[in-house]
């Protein structure tokens, strides 16, 4: 278990995280959800012991200010921007492996784990953005750590990698390992995390689980339908009296908002009744339209 | 501390030197001047007392006080500064290991290559009297380079002083350069402007040569060389005479020891107790 309590850390008079407390239960996956500036990284970096804070911090029972060296062995940590020592990959990996104590074959292992094998012989410098953030996995991988702290894992990767690189964090979090996230990303939220600790400011403003949070907020997802010109205004009506809200039409189609959670929703009233689905597209709320439903919430 | 983190660390960094070019250069050039001085050194001929391997040692020093001292302040400089501002440092400490440990790890982990330098030069300056048939004073020669290796330590700490409290490594390697200059080239300049600037007197000279780690090791190494301890100088024959040639020989060690551990202790606690964060 990971347990903040009232964590403060100021850099002069900026209060970055200002009295944050919640706690991460074993098996657990965790958001830390907020726009740039909200705290979610110098959170992660007192959890990891690199920054002074006010409070307390236990991580897996051991009080990160009085044993940061044995807190940190039960950490694997994803930096935002993974950058290497000028090596090569295999020796990168094997150079935290016996920092981590890790065995002597954990190296070739985990770079199979994230596909990375094939590359161990390239230097960091010339490996991809995707391949560094696998690479930086790998490493965090190494001790087989109780938890895992990724800090905004696929804000530098592009939709493929992205893809890849949750279903990675996936299949870990599925061997019951716990994890904190942090992202600004609620499709993320939706598919890995139990609970999302929503940060503003520096401050915790909610800590609900994902369907919670959106329900809470009024967050609801969009989605654009292209139907048949001469569908368009008997799917406008079939959706509104299913509920959905129709927002107006668009082009060949319209845009509908889908509270819940439930994104196919619409799609399933239009195929029972026999509508013609052109294609679709999904919008998710941003980080602003988050931050405004916890406005209108009162946080 | 854990040793076996040290030992991690220190490798890691060794073996980084060894790759980098500049230290290669520095390494080549060092032999290849070290092995040109011995060619044109005259024969078996005795030069104030100092013969075979003694003379080559003499013959080094110029060039040990030339090329160590940089080399040892600029990696110092920035050994820490440089991984602080490309982020690596930031992420090293994020894993099981404390800033001390790095810290130390550096510390060897630098001077290793640099004494593997100094030895390379010294060693193939040595093959090359050998075949030439020099003998004598080859413990001597030995010790100018354990010296040498003293020199490199104490000036890797001052580097690393500069390294702890800055921010970007170009601006590291200025400090170093500077200090370089001051300490190398300014060095004998400065005790002589302010011997006659404020008219001291022959003890307080040698003081002030003390307060310069580049001084002290050449005066040692003359000493240790020379049996004519005339050729230093009148501070050298006030110095001999007041606490005799293995008393003078001895200050020098210590005050050089005392350059290392001094910046080093300073630098240490300012990086792993004072400065605790890197954000």
């Amino acid at each position: 278990m990971i347990e903040i309590k009232n964590v403060t850390k100021s850099f002069g008079k900026l209060k970055a995280v200002d009295s944050a407390s919640f706690r991460v239960e074993k098996g657990e996956a965790v958001s830390l959800l907020g726009s740039n500036g909200a705290g979610k990284s110098t959170l992660i970096k007192c959890i990891l012991g690199l920054l002074d804070y006010t409070g307390d911090i236990t991580v897996g029972g051991l009080r990160v200010k009085e044993r940061p060296k044995e807190a940190k062995s039960l950490i694997g940590y994803l930096p935002q921007e993974p950058l290497f020592y000028d090596m090569r990959t295999l020796d990168i990996v094997r150079f935290f492996a016996r920092l981590r104590k890790a065995d002597e074959g954990r190296p070739a292992e985990v770079l199979d784990k994230v596909g990375l094998a094939e590359h161990s012989s390239k230097y960091a410098s010339e490996l991809s953005g995707g391949m560094r953030q696998r690479l930086s996995f790998a490493i965090a991988l190494l001790s087989e750590p109780m938890f895992l702290i990724l800090d905004e894992p696929t804000s530098n990767l592009d939709a493929h990698a992205r893809a890849e690189f949750l279903r990675l964090i996936k299949d870990y979090k599925e061997n019951g390992k716990t994890v904190i996230f942090s992202s600004h990303r609620l499709d993320e939220v939706d598919y890995l995390a139990d609970r999302a600790v929503l940060m503003k400011d520096g401050r915790v403003v909610m800590d609900e689980e994902p369907h919670a949070l959106r329900r809470k907020l009024g967050l609801g997802t969009k989605m654009n339908i292209a139907v048949p010109d001469e569908y368009v205004t008997m799917a406008a009506s079939a959706l509104s009296s299913a509920g959905i809200i129709v927002h107006g039409k668009n082009g060949r189609g319209f845009l509908v908002e889908v509270k819940g959670g439930d994104s196919l929703h619409p799609l399933r009233e239009l195929m029972s009744m026999d509508i013609p689905v052109l294609g679709f597209s999904v919008e998710e709320p941003t980080m602003e339209n988050i931050l405004e439903g916890a406005a209108r919430d009162g946080n | 501390m854990e040793i076996r983190n040290i030992l991690i660390l220190a490798g890691k960094e060794t073996r980084e030197s060894l790759k980098n070019r500049w230290f290669v250069l520095y390494t080549v050039s060092f032999c290849v001047l070290a092995v040109l001085i011995l060619s044109i050194a005259p024969g078996r001929s005795e030069i104030a007392g100092i013969s075979g391997y003694g003379r080559t040692a003499a013959s080094l020093i110029n060039l040990v006080l030339l090329f160590v001292p940089l080399i040892a302040l600029i990696t110092g400089s920035i050994s820490i500064s440089g991984e602080r501002e490309n982020g690596t440092l930031q992420y090293l400490l994020s894993h099981p290991v404390t800033k001390a440990e790095v810290f130390v790890g550096k510390f060897l982990g630098i001077l290793v290559p640099i004494c593997f330098s100094i030895s390379l030069g010294f060693g193939l300056a040595g093959i090359g009297v050998a075949l030439r048939g020099g003998s004598g004073d080859a413990p001597e020669f030995v010790l100018t380079a354990l010296l040498s290796g003293l020199l490199a330590a104490s000036l890797l700490s001052v580097g690393l002083v500069v390294s702890v409290f800055s921010k970007r490594a170009s601006k590291a390697i200025g400090v170093a350069v500077f200090l370089w200059l001051f300490f190398i080239v300014l060095g004998d300049l400065g005790i002589m402007g302010t011997a006659v600037a404020m008219d001291l007197g022959i003890r307080q000279v040698f003081a002030l040569a003390l307060l310069n780690p580049a001084e002290v090791f050449k005066i040692a190494s003359v000493l240790v060389l020379s049996p004519r301890f005339e050729i230093l100088g009148p501070v050298g024959v006030y110095a001999v005479r007041t606490f005799g040639r293995e008393g003078v020989i001895f200050i020098l060690l210590s005050v050089m020891a005392l350059w290392t551990i001094i910046p080093f202790a300073y630098a240490f606690i300012t990086f792993s107790i004072l400065r605790r964060e890197e954000s």
